[in-house]
């Protein structure tokens, strides 16, 4: 059991940091539906074992609506708004791939470091589970800060979230069902509002390249 | 006296207050009907307060518990307890807040259906409320909840009247020097946190470090010296004190700034207990600077409200003098001198909030009736507003430290200490306390100036203008309240005994020691302080001496007169005809020979434009216009402002680039920091 959850947070690691070597949008989201699908095998394992040993449904529950949330509509209404917006390809990033993976081997390296201090968490399985899923974390962030795009900073901005279900997942066997239920209800309407803002932004600014909006200051 | 009793008679005070400011809102779409409601429960809430604190001064316990409150949120646990010392200023405030509840019956009538009447009156008094929670907190918490809570309800009366900027302007000025006051007292506390492990107030601070403790001291003194007006950080209080409603400006003057040196006592002396002498010697000085500086601005003023805030800085001065004396003797462990210095503190703490209550309250009512606060515009307001005259004269007495009125009692006690200190301590202070008995005679003396400026040029003379020749008495209740204020202030002059008992309570319970030995006589006569017999003196003898002297003179004067024949003629007016107004002394011109030499100070300029008409000598139009500035804020705070302004501008420019990305890597960066700041203190 400890080893399928090991090389799933693995798994879901290593998707992030080929989410970062990814060079176009459409292939953002198929990354991002990639790690979503591995994070609805992790929520599976979990909940099967958890409903064989003391026969609750909730995470189960809670995998499904990922199923349908992240891996099926999310990167559905992504898909939609990108072929509606994106008509020329043009560079996304602002430091190349090969220093962008790079940058992340420095952050796994550093949340390992700094997770091995913390003192109930520095051995065995929940160390690899937190350095694995908080590296996810920093990864979604940096992901963020690299893309141009608007669509960089929604994925980003989900890869990010996948990483603190996952860290919620492992180390605690999920939250509540009803936080959980909250925040899906949150990423839905965050992603939808978002998507709007993209053709708002395209609208008035012939690009989604959220460099170009600089008039936002105090 | 029962515990049980009187703690009820505190929860009925508390009870009423909070009853009056539930009332005032519900009731506030009827205003006339609610304001009088609420304002009469205010006092009567106000007179249960004065019951039960005389009765706890006089035969209650050293210390009531009135309430304790322990919530699950980890140190947040509320005390209230009272002592001598609370029940003193709870006192102090009672008398006043039931004067001005009376009073704002009929003042706050010119709000009716221009304003919301009855939020004004819930504002007020939970600000009232607030302050007896100061007053009563028990741990340092509540003490900082309930300070809080002051000052935040004393802004919002002080931008009642919001439409106006220069209010809008006051209210920005007093939040941010209350605010900057907080932040001292906020760390001082929790360095009493961490060096005893308590916030109660009765904690053992004998084991912290020298250091430690005067620091903590010097954040105390700059964060409750902010509240209490001392020169320099008074700069709030000349603009906030006219802004507000003159019942509120009578509160915050009368008893808001005094809530300062009830904690620079209660922390200063009784928690941290003065060791050095330079403590007592800090507040000594800056008191002394305060009271000569603060009367030489007032005496530069044309707004009445503008001239008391200034007065009230003074006042504050004569308070801290005393209550510096009383620090040096503590550190000295000089018992007698320390008590009967606290003793002239305290007294002239009650005596200014009972004069400068009346002299504030007043102010409204004449402002209430000419709807001006420029004394350049008024006159002759004697014969309109005759009781409003006579209450302006006797609290003048009284401010300006004339016997038989109680001003004089005090500023006597606090010479006396003055002088018993030069005999007591080394050649350092001896020069020190010189100087300030000095200043304070020279203060004492530029009031009387400025008070005779105020009651000549505004009472006395033609009126100024249309609204002043219009004006009239003002309604019964108003007057009742400053009544009410005068009258005590020359009951304790004459009787300063009555509060001299109390306080000798107070005193006892403080110090176990006390000096009511020492003050001698009876009720009748008695002579103040001391046995140093040559230093005494009787305001009950004076005054009757005075009368006595008055009848004589009277007497003679008709004796020898007899022959003489009286008529009723017009001033002689050198061949003009008919004096007007204008030809009357102003109070510009009042003024002007303290503007030449206190030139250093006021730096005065000024400005002569001549409109020349035919002939040099009759000039069509003459425009004189004279300024003086504030050296303080001009070479302190406008810089210190500026400066603040031109970093912020610079660095919201460089921060806040507009770009996305910028802000999420600021968010990347705060979080990767503390990532490291994790593993490097666990290493």
């Amino acid at each position: 059991m400890e080893y399928y959850l090991d090389s799933l947070s693995l798994l879901i690691l290593i998707s992030s940091f080929v989410l970062v070597a990814n060079k176009r949008i459409n292939s953002y989201i198929k990354t991002f539906r990639l790690q979503s699908f591995l994070l609805v095998i992790l929520a599976g394992v979990i909940g099967v074992e958890k409903f064989l040993t003391e026969g609750a449904l909730d995470i189960i529950v809670v995998c499904v609506i990922i199923l349908a949330l992240k891996v099926i509509y999310i990167p559905r209404l992504l898909k939609n708004t990108v072929n509606k917006v994106e008509y020329k390809v043009e560079k996304d990033f602002f430091l190349n791939i090969p220093i962008g993976v790079l940058i992340c081997c420095a952050l796994v390296m550093l949340v390992y470091y700094s997770i091995s201090s913390v003192v109930p968490m520095n051995s065995g399985h929940s160390q690899v589970y937190l350095v694995n899923s908080i590296s996810v974390v920093l990864i979604g962030l940096f992901f963020m800060i690299s893309r141009k795009k608007a669509i960089g900073q929604i994925i980003g901005f989900l890869v990010l979230e996948n990483g603190l279900f996952t860290t919620a997942m492992l180390t605690a066997n999920g939250m509540p069902v009803i936080i959980e239920l909250g925040m899906f209800i949150d990423l839905l309407t965050a992603v939808m509002i978002m998507g709007v803002l993209v053709f708002k932004i395209n609208e008035n600014f012939e690009s989604i390249d959220i460099n170009k909006l600089r008039n936002l200051r105090g | 006296m029962d515990v049980a009793w009187s703690n009820n008679l505190i929860y009925l005070m508390l009870a009423f207050y909070v009853l009056s400011a539930v009332i005032a809102l519900v009731l506030s779409s009827k205003q006339r009907a609610g304001n009088v409601v609420s304002q009469v429960l205010s006092s009567v809430a106000a007179l249960v307060g004065i019951i039960s604190s005389i009765m706890h001064i006089l035969h209650g316990p050293e210390t009531v518990q009135v309430f304790s409150l322990t919530t699950a949120i980890p140190y947040i646990s509320l005390y209230a307890v009272i002592d001598r010392l609370s029940s003193f200023f709870i006192l102090t405030l009672s008398i006043l807040a039931f004067c001005v509840s009376i009073y704002s019956i009929g003042y706050t009538s010119h709000y009716y259906g221009k304003r919301n009447v009855g939020l004004f009156n819930c504002l007020y008094n939970l600000f009232i409320l607030t302050m007896v929670f100061v007053f009563m907190s028990g741990n340092t918490i509540f003490f900082l909840i309930s300070w809080e809570l002051m000052s935040l309800t004393s802004y919002f009366l002080v931008i009642f009247e919001a439409e106006q900027v220069q209010n809008q302007r006051a209210g920005l000025i007093y939040l941010i020097m209350t605010h900057i006051g907080t932040a001292f007292l906020f760390i001082a506390f929790m360095l009493l946190y961490k060096f005893t492990g308590s916030f109660g107030m009765d904690v053992d601070t004998q084991e912290i470090a020298a250091v430690i403790r005067n620091i903590i001291f010097v954040l105390f003194f700059v964060g409750f010296g902010t509240k209490a007006g001392m020169i320099p950080l008074h700069v709030w209080l000349p603009y906030a004190h006219p802004a507000a409603p003159s019942n509120v400006s009578a509160l915050m003057s009368g008893i808001m700034i005094k809530t300062a040196i009830y904690g620079l006592l209660r922390f200063g002396m009784f928690v941290l207990g003065p060791e050095s002498a330079w403590w007592g010697l800090m507040i000594l000085s800056t008191g002394t600077v305060s009271t000569v500086l603060g009367v030489a601005y007032a005496l530069m003023e044309h707004n009445i409200k503008r001239l008391l805030a200034y007065h009230s800085i003074e006042n504050i001065g004569i308070i801290m003098i005393g209550l510096g004396i009383s620090f040096i003797a503590y550190a000295a462990s000089n018992m007698v001198l320390c008590s009967l210095a606290l003793m002239a503190a305290l007294f002239h703490l009650l005596n200014h909030t009972l004069f400068k209550g009346a002299l504030f309250l007043t102010a409204g009512s004449v402002q209430f009736a000419t709807h001006t606060k420029d004394i350049e515009e008024l006159g002759g307001l004697m014969k309109r507003m005759p009781y409003t005259g006579i209450f302006v004269l006797v609290a003048s007495l009284s401010i300006s430290a004339i016997p038989p009125f109680n001003g004089f009692v005090s500023e006597w006690m606090t010479y006396q200490s003055l002088i018993m200190n030069i005999g007591a301590s080394s050649f350092g202070l001896k020069i020190i306390s010189i100087l300030s008995a000095a200043a304070l005679a020279m203060a004492g003396a530029m009031a009387a100036a400025c008070f005779v400026k105020l009651i000549g040029i505004s009472f006395l003379g033609l009126p100024r203008s249309e609204n002043a020749l219009q004006a009239k008495e003002v309604p019964f209740v108003m007057n009742a309240g400053v009544g009410l204020l005068v009258l005590l202030c020359t009951v304790f002059g004459v009787f300063p005994f009555l509060i001299i008992q109390l306080l000798e309570k107070v005193n006892a319970g403080l110090f176990g020691g006390a000096v009511g030995g020492h003050l001698q006589g009876g009720i009748v006569f008695v002579w103040y302080p001391l046995v140093v017999s040559n230093y005494s003196i009787s305001p009950l003898a004076v005054l009757v001496v005075g009368i006595l002297v008055f009848a004589v003179i009277a007497v003679v004067v008709r004796y020898l007169s007899r022959a003489a024949k009286e008529r009723v003629y017009g001033t002689w007016d050198c061949g003009f005809d008919g004096l007007n107004s204008r030809t009357q002394y102003s109070a510009t011109g009042f003024s002007k020979p303290f503007r030449i030499i206190w030139r250093f100070i006021y730096r005065p300029t000024r400005e002569l434009r001549v409109e020349k008409g035919l002939s040099a000598y009759y000039p069509k139009s003459l425009r004189y216009v004279v300024s003086t500035e504030s050296m303080i804020e001009k070479y302190f705070y406008s810089p210190a402002a500026d400066m603040f302004t031109r970093f912020a501008r610079r660095t919201r420019l460089f921060v806040q680039t507009g770009s996305v990305h910028t802000y999420l890597i600021y968010l990347f960066v705060a979080i990767l920091v503390l990532f490291v700041y994790n593993s490097l203190t666990f290493l």
